[in-house]
């Protein structure tokens, strides 16, 4: 092998392929939490001025296309929250009369989705919001459509987020009819590889009809209860015969959103009890 | 710009040399060129990291850190195209970490067939170049894909639609990237 020099380079470009291929394979057999580690390292340190400048890139996109439908949004939820505001009270009024406390409110922190154009952007996502505004790992990630994945790493200023499409991806979930259970997790269909959901789990005697909106039951400690999942699309059996399986057509699509919601686990800061004054009590969200 | 198409200079009164690689000397690159080549580079690192961003997002996106190490690639030899590849990898992989490494080890091995096949096979054609990010960009998806650990489903459809898709819109742009800037990436050699 000759250079543009004419000067035989096998003997100077070998080693160096070796050498990187040793590096890269180092890395990709490193453990989850040494990797881990270095990717937040690296990234709080010689990537910082990157990320920052994705961030700034996805302000400006939001700021140049989606201010309409950010202000349509917002003025939505403004009327939905007036028609609340009666169910909010009768609320706390039948919680005093029955001695229940106060409903703790989940904390939470919005988030810009920098997205990269690598075939894999869709089954992790990186975030700007990060331990400085109280993220941390197994935080769970939402959208206004549904769920969208969960805090795999925090560093100081940017996260990962796993969404519904990783393969390690699961969640306990529940119909809304409220009676059936299973676990969702991802599901590659068709030969366009379309990513989907999956509910396992459901015993055979439990039907699930066609169009059944899937929720988050709680438990395990990861998730809050009552986050929309998705829709059922359809039904099959399993093949060895022991359960029914159910695909989901999920709400949210990792792959199209600029904006998340990061719940931040309830902390004792997080709500405040009643004083004896009577006001009303009051969440301290950030 | 093919080779052939660089002018020719006259040294030590040994009458006109070309300064087109002939294979043979001590030669090396002008300190011209790889200023303007970093200038190319960093004109791509904006439109990665802001401008498009700024703009579009999607699947099938052009992938301009991809056709920044192309470039380099072209113009590195194989052992340096491996260690661009590697710092291209490493800074994907820190950005969208679906399994830490996949895309370092993708990315020297391309680097570095990139540059040896330009040393050994390759035209300085804008057509080859072309083919070169076309499938480059696809065989890249394809290997960070399988290295992730994806199902085959998500391999097949990467394979016959989005690897071709992003493999296509990052031809097309680099393609008018390499013409637009065909004098400063010209490969220039000085004797």
């Amino acid at each position: 092998m000759r250079d543009f020099g004419g000067r035989d380079s096998v003997g100077r470009d070998l080693p160096l392929l070796v050498a990187c291929l040793t590096v890269a394979l180092l890395c990709y057999a490193l453990p989850r939490t040494w990797s881990s580690a270095l990717v937040t390292g690296i990234r709080r340190t010689a990537l910082s001025p990157v990320v920052a400048l994705r961030a700034r890139a996805e302000r400006d996109r939001t700021s140049r296309f989606t201010l309409e439908a950010i202000e349509a949004a917002r003025d939505s939820l403004a009327l939905r929250l007036q028609g609340d505001s009666v169910l909010v009270h009768e609320n706390a009024e039948l919680r005093a009369l029955i001695g229940l406390g106060t409903r703790l409110r989940s904390r939470w922190v919005p988030a810009e989705v920098l997205h990269q154009v690598t075939p894999t952007d869709a089954r992790m996502l990186l975030m700007n919001a990060g331990r400085n505004v109280g993220v941390a790992v197994h935080d769970p990630v939402v959208t206004p459509e549904g769920l969208l994945g969960v805090i795999w790493e925090a560093g100081p200023r940017a996260s990962t987020v796993m969404s519904w499409r990783h393969p390690d991806f699961r969640v306990s979930a529940y119909t809304d009819s409220g009676s059936v259970l299973g676990i969702v997790g991802p599901l590659v269909v068709g030969s366009r590889g379309q990513a989907i959901l999956e509910l396992r789990g459901v015993a055979l005697r439990d039907t699930v009809p066609t169009g059944a909106t899937v929720f988050t039951t709680g438990l395990g400690g990861v998730y809050p209860r009552g986050i929309p999942i998705g829709r059922v699309i359809d039904a099959e059996i399993d093949p060895l015969g022991y359960e029914r399986l159910y695909r989901i057509a999920p709400f949210a699509n990792p792959g199209a959103i600029s904006h998340a919601i990061v719940l931040l686990a309830p902390s004792d800061s997080g709500w405040v009890k009643p004083d004896s004054a009577g006001a009303p009590p009051r969440a301290v969200d950030p | 710009m093919g080779q052939a198409g660089l002018g020719g200079r006259t040294a030590q009164g040994r009458g006109p040399v070309s300064s087109v690689w002939t294979g043979e000397g001590p030669t090396r690159r002008r300190k011209s060129d790889r200023l303007r080549i970093s200038i190319v580079v960093v004109i791509l690192l904006l439109l990665e990291f802001y401008l498009r961003p700024s703009l579009i997002q999607g699947r099938g996106m052009p992938d301009f850190l991809l056709l920044a190490l192309w470039i380099l690639c072209l113009r590195l030899p194989p052992g340096w195209a491996a260690v661009v590849g590697l710092v291209v990898g490493a800074t994907i992989d820190i950005l969208s970490p679906a399994r830490f490494g996949a895309n370092m080890i993708a990315h020297v091995l391309l680097g570095f067939t990139a540059a040896w096949g330009r040393a050994v096979f390759f035209a300085d054609h804008v057509i080859v170049n072309a083919g070169l990010f076309f499938v480059g960009t696809w065989l890249r998806n394809i290997m960070v894909l399988a290295l992730s650990g994806a199902a085959l489903g998500t391999l097949t459809a990467e394979a016959l639609v989005w690897g071709p898709v992003q493999g296509l819109t990052t031809a097309l742009v680099g393609t008018v990237i390499v013409i637009l800037f065909r004098d400063w990436l010209a490969i220039r050699v000085e004797r």
